[in-house]
């Protein structure tokens, strides 16, 4: 049976005046990757903080395995693992030192702690700047080391507040492979705020904010399927014949000399194009839809980076 | 529920003794003074019997005033570089972290008042074993009252570096109104209802009445050395003192926890890193 690792309803945030979370309701079942898509200002830390327990709610129920946040936050921050936007490691401590602390409070048992240590350095590969102080190492690996620290305690739900931002695309193409491994290897289930197209793209469902409210919410295929079109640039010996069809069943183009620009509807309409004119196309590009269009298609505007 | 606390008190060690530097610049103050003032105390106060007791004694409890305060406020740094979220989210309770932060202060600053101590048993401080344990149970009082008076200052604060400078600001006078360095009977009648209302006054007199071996001397020699105070008739000796600084510490440990586990330090500015 599926079961929900986070279930929001109706959670609201003020902030004063201001409202940072207008009434969103979602959940991520256990074991999948989630992904918080939006601008900056959206709402995306606010809904983190308020989930890991350090804000309180205006209104609304968020849950976490079957406890409430707001009344049973021991429960909820034993069962999470954060690793936050900006560095929160003791730059004055050594790697090693901090995951000791960090299993200190939440009491790993004293004769697990080092081997608990070795297996999520392991993970994330930073075995051999254990005994480094963490101001000594470099941005990626500091980012390494913070979620090694976040998961030492073995949580069963990891958030990932830009767990890349700021990092060269090497080392955020690390990240992720240690991302995907960790919800292999331990099928926890991971909710992360992104305003990375490509990342949101690799996970099981997206959830695109705008102004403290859900706009739009599915996996991201249905997303694109919904929201985009794919286009098709041809160029052919035989603009006529390929006009004529075109407008016999009614498909959005445009022409420019003999190139067109042909709006399918999906992938059905591409092939079938394809192979009918396939002995007079000369050039064919075809473009997929992005999360990125799905983004301007919804809110209207680009998302910033 | 002790290893938390346990835990937040060796990291806090831990990281002074990476940076001595820090504790040297505290030491170099208190030495300054004893230096500075070994002279000027001699010409100013000629009534003194010992003069460099008197001093050194006042010079000991001061040390572990300001290390207290200056220990407590250790705290901001955590805010500021982010670390305090780390604490935060973890399944531990406020108080937990509170009287983990508490505790380093004040075990960093009897530490400090000890080398005092040891610097002063070569200048001619004199004590016995039972007057020795006497002196560093008041060094744990006062180390735990000014720390928790610290913390709770500290968690009032929004800005760290102004405030820091903000006590050390108001600090600074506080000791020289409270007999530690300048005996209060040198001061100027003008000055001596700071003195009095100074908290520092107290803690210096029972410190001083301990380290002096005091206990045996008349009220009035005891008024007169500076350790007991005669306000308008009512005489506040040195047991009562320390029955004012029970009072401060006990209030100030309520309060500062109390206050640590309402504050909102996710509205706290947080300098961002790049990563």
């Amino acid at each position: 049976m599926k079961t929900n690792s986070i279930e929001v309803k109706n959670f609201t945030k003020n902030f004063g005046d201001f409202t940072a979370v207008n009434n969103i309701s979602f959940n991520v079942e256990q074991g999948t990757i989630f992904a918080f898509l939006g601008p900056n200002g959206a709402g995306k830390s606010t809904t983190i903080n308020t989930l890991c327990t350090i804000q309180e709610k205006t209104d609304g129920e968020l849950w976490i395995n079957g406890h409430d946040v707001s009344l049973q936050k021991d429960k909820v921050r034993r069962d999470i693992g954060i690793v936050f936007q900006e560095s929160t490691l003791d730059g004055k401590l050594t790697v090693e030192e901090n995951l000791k602390l960090h299993c200190a409070f939440y009491k790993v048992p004293k004769s697990e702690v080092m081997e608990r240590i070795d297996f999520v350095l392991d993970l994330v590969d930073i075995k051999n700047r254990r005994r480094s102080t963490v101001d000594s190492l470099s941005g990626g690996m500091k980012r390494r080391a913070e979620i090694a620290r976040g998961l030492v305690h073995f949580p069963k739900v990891l958030f990932l507040d830009e767990p890349t931002t700021g990092l060269d695309p090497q080392t955020r193409a690390n990240v992720w492979d240690y991302i995907h491994k960790l919800q292999k290897q331990k099928n926890i289930t991971i909710f992360l705020t992104t305003h990375y197209m490509d990342e949101a793209e690799i996970c099981d469902q997206v959830a695109i904010i705008d102004g403290g409210k859900i706009v739009a919410h599915d996996t991201p295929a249905n997303l694109k399927k919904r929201y985009t079109v794919t286009t098709m640039k041809i160029k052919t010996s035989d603009p006529d014949r390929l006009e004529v069809y075109l407008q016999e069943r009614s498909i959005k183009y445009s022409v420019d000399r003999q190139q067109f620009l042909i709006y399918a509807t999906g992938t059905r309409d591409v092939v079938a194009i394809a192979s009918t004119f396939k002995e007079t196309i000369e050039d064919i590009e075809i473009n997929k839809g992005t999360l990125n269009d799905v983004f301007i298609a919804i809110t209207g505007k680009e998302i910033r980076e | 529920m002790i290893r938390p606390i346990a835990a937040i008190l060796s990291r806090n060690l831990m990281k002074l003794r990476r940076d001595r530097m820090k504790l040297f610049l505290n030491l170099f103050m208190s030495g300054l003074f004893l230096f500075i003032f070994s002279f000027v105390i001699k010409s100013t106060v000629p009534g003194l019997d010992h003069p460099m007791n008197y001093l050194i004694s006042g010079i000991i409890i001061m040390t572990v005033f300001q290390s207290a305060l200056s220990n407590s406020m250790n705290i901001l740094e955590d805010i500021s570089s982010g670390f305090m979220k780390e604490i935060l989210v973890a399944p531990i309770n406020r108080w937990q972290i509170a009287i983990g932060h508490v505790l380093s202060a004040m075990v960093v600053s009897v530490i400090q008042g000890l080398i005092i101590v040891v610097i002063g048993l070569f200048m001619g401080l004199n004590i016995d074993f039972l007057h020795g344990l006497a002196m560093v149970g008041l060094m744990f009082l006062v180390g735990l009252t000014f720390s928790a008076l610290g913390l709770y200052l500290a968690t009032l604060t929004k800005e760290s570096s102004n405030f820091q400078l903000l006590i050390t600001i108001v600090s600074f006078p506080l000791t020289f109104l409270s007999g530690a360095y300048i005996p209060t009977m040198a001061l100027p009648g003008i000055l001596q209802p700071f003195v009095y209302l100074n908290p520092l006054t107290y803690t210096t007199a029972a410190f001083r009445f301990v380290a002096l071996h005091m206990e045996n001397m008349p009220v009035s020699d005891l008024v007169k050395a500076g350790v007991a105070f005669n306000v308008h008739g009512f005489i506040i000796t040195p047991p009562l003192s320390l029955l004012l600084i029970m009072i401060m510490c006990i209030l100030f440990f309520v309060l500062c926890v109390n206050r640590f586990n309402k504050a909102d330090f996710s509205r706290v500015k947080i300098f961002k890193h790049s990563h």
